[in-house]
């Protein structure tokens, strides 16, 4: 017997068309974005696929897709769990800023680091500035997050997976969890053993749901990678992450 | 908070909807957004939301929630704030169903407290309540019909069990329900008696606000307050002519 997790990003967002450095900056979906969400679902259902509890993290775009998926889905009912620890990475003073003209004004390799790399998070982002969430409500009560590399992100990421997640799959339950390219990176990340050059490589395309069976024994993945719901346009998706900031 | 879903498919064609799990309208998504605003502009920020398990609900807390920017809150779901469970009626059409059985049959099945209408025939596929054999079904009972007194004993044990504790901690609790299951905890927070409850409309998507006294949870103003009085009123006369 094997456990089954689903891992959802978020569908295209205004700041994924527009190229801009979105982070913890709550942004809407884009029409793209809301299709790609509706998909997701149908993905799930032609799949056979049935999430029996979503966890999401506490920004809109994936709380949306997470919404229109399972409501294609007809699991539009099921419980949901939120948590910030799901949120994509913060992307410090970045956050706001166009990706094409940082990487003009700091070159490529700076450029690469601060995106891909595992340990170099970007410069802080300075309290009380319009991309900040200092004082945002739903991070109230917990410490400002100024910026984060991707392995701050799997270093906050785990605790939730470990405490919220496995317990859902150890009940032999669906586990859907809708969220970012960064947050699922980590997951990824730690699912698959992927060393810390390694992951540098790994993109998350939007909107497409990537199946994990899980030993339930281990939780090591049965296929490592898992497997996406639709595989072809993944693949076309990956490429064009991997174009970004060109 | 109490907020019926805007206008669903079955609201709009005139048709018994119960259990069945149907989507809003064009004009019950727009509701939804207005109910956001509605809560944005009074400054009402739900710290937690609870929801029956059917579509119409649903869609509409997640799309108010949204516009107020609360779309991140806790998220709490019950069979137990479903709508009324129709019984046979679900599915058929208020006008034809009031003129076949007449004005009073019609008016009791709809909005007495005692009577229920006769049950869901055991092969019907109008009821999504699934095989209880099946570890994805959704986490309900097998229900063949309801009188608004049933919707009653089976809300308060929620009300009493998950959202008073909430309310206890100090939160805004916004319930994204239906027509009948907002009235039925109307009927016990408002303590209606069985003939006048007969006579409580709920409109669609306007946000109903109660402020309760924190020793007793009795409502500092009976009946509570619309974000929207005006608009109220007006669905509630609207309702008036229902299957007319």
């Amino acid at each position: 017997m094997t456990y089954t997790l689903v891992l959802l990003r978020h569908g295209e967002s205004d700041w994924n068309a527009k190229n801009l450095f979105t982070g913890w900056v709550d942004v809407a979906l884009s029409e793209k974005g809301l299709a790609e969400a509706a998909r997701g679902g149908e993905l799930l259902t032609a799949a056979g696929v049935t999430p029996d509890v979503v966890h999401t993290s506490l920004l809109r775009r994936a709380i949306t897709s997470a919404n229109l998926a399972l409501d294609a889905a007809d699991r539009h009912w099921i419980p949901v769990k939120r948590s910030w620890r799901l949120n994509e990475r913060h992307y410090g003073a970045l956050q706001g800023k166009d990706k094409k003209q940082i990487r003009q004004e700091y070159g490529d390799e700076q450029f690469m680091l601060w995106r891909r790399s595992y340990d170099v998070p970007p410069p802080a982002i300075e309290l009380g500035s319009e991309f900040s969430q200092d004082t945002d409500p739903r991070y109230a009560g917990q410490p400002p997050v100024l910026a984060e590399c991707l392995k701050d992100v799997l270093e906050r990421t785990l605790p939730y997976w470990h405490s919220d997640i496995v317990p859902d799959l150890q009940a032999g339950k669906t586990v859907l969890v809708a969220a970012h390219g960064n947050s699922i990176r980590a997951i990824v990340k730690y699912l698959d053993g992927i060393d810390d050059e390694t992951i540098a490589g790994i993109n998350i395309p939007t909107g497409i749901p990537l199946l994990y069976e899980l030993d339930e024994q281990t939780l090591a993945p049965v296929t490592k990678g898992g497997t996406y719901l639709d595989p072809d346009a993944a693949a076309e998706a990956i490429k064009a992450v991997a174009n970004q900031g060109r | 908070m109490l907020l019926r879903h805007g206008q669903s498919e079955g609201n709009a064609e005139g048709i018994f909807t119960g259990w069945r799990d149907v989507p809003l309208t064009e004009l019950g998504l727009v509701q939804a957004r207005r109910a956001g605003e509605l809560l944005l502009a009074a400054g009402l920020l739900p710290d937690v939301v609870h929801t029956s398990l059917r579509r119409r609900a649903i869609t509409t807390a997640n799309i108010a929630l949204d516009v107020a920017d609360r779309h991140w809150i806790p998220v709490k779901r019950s069979w137990r704030l479903n709508e009324r469970h129709y019984g046979a009626l679900q599915g058929k059409d208020k006008k034809q169903v009031r003129e076949q059985y007449g004005d009073d049959v019609f008016r009791a099945w709809r909005r007495s407290y005692e009577v229920a209408p006769p049950e869901l025939e055991a092969e019907a596929d109008t009821d999504p309540a699934g095989d209880p054999a099946d570890p994805h079904a959704r986490p309900e009972p097998h229900v063949l019909t309801e009188a608004l007194r049933d919707v009653v004993a089976r809300a308060l044990p929620y009300w009493t069990d998950q959202i008073v504790p909430d309310l206890r901690t100090g939160e805004v609790v916004l319930v994204a329900a239906h027509g009948n299951s907002i009235r039925a905890l109307l009927k016990y927070i408002d303590r209606i008696d069985d003939q006048a409850i007969a006579g409580l409309e709920i409109p669609n998507g306007i946000p109903l606000r109660y402020d309760l006294d924190e020793a007793t949870l009795e409502p500092v103003v009976r009946g509570g307050s619309y974000l929207d009085p005006r608009a109220a009123a007006e669905a509630v006369a609207a309702a008036a002519f229902i299957g007319r």
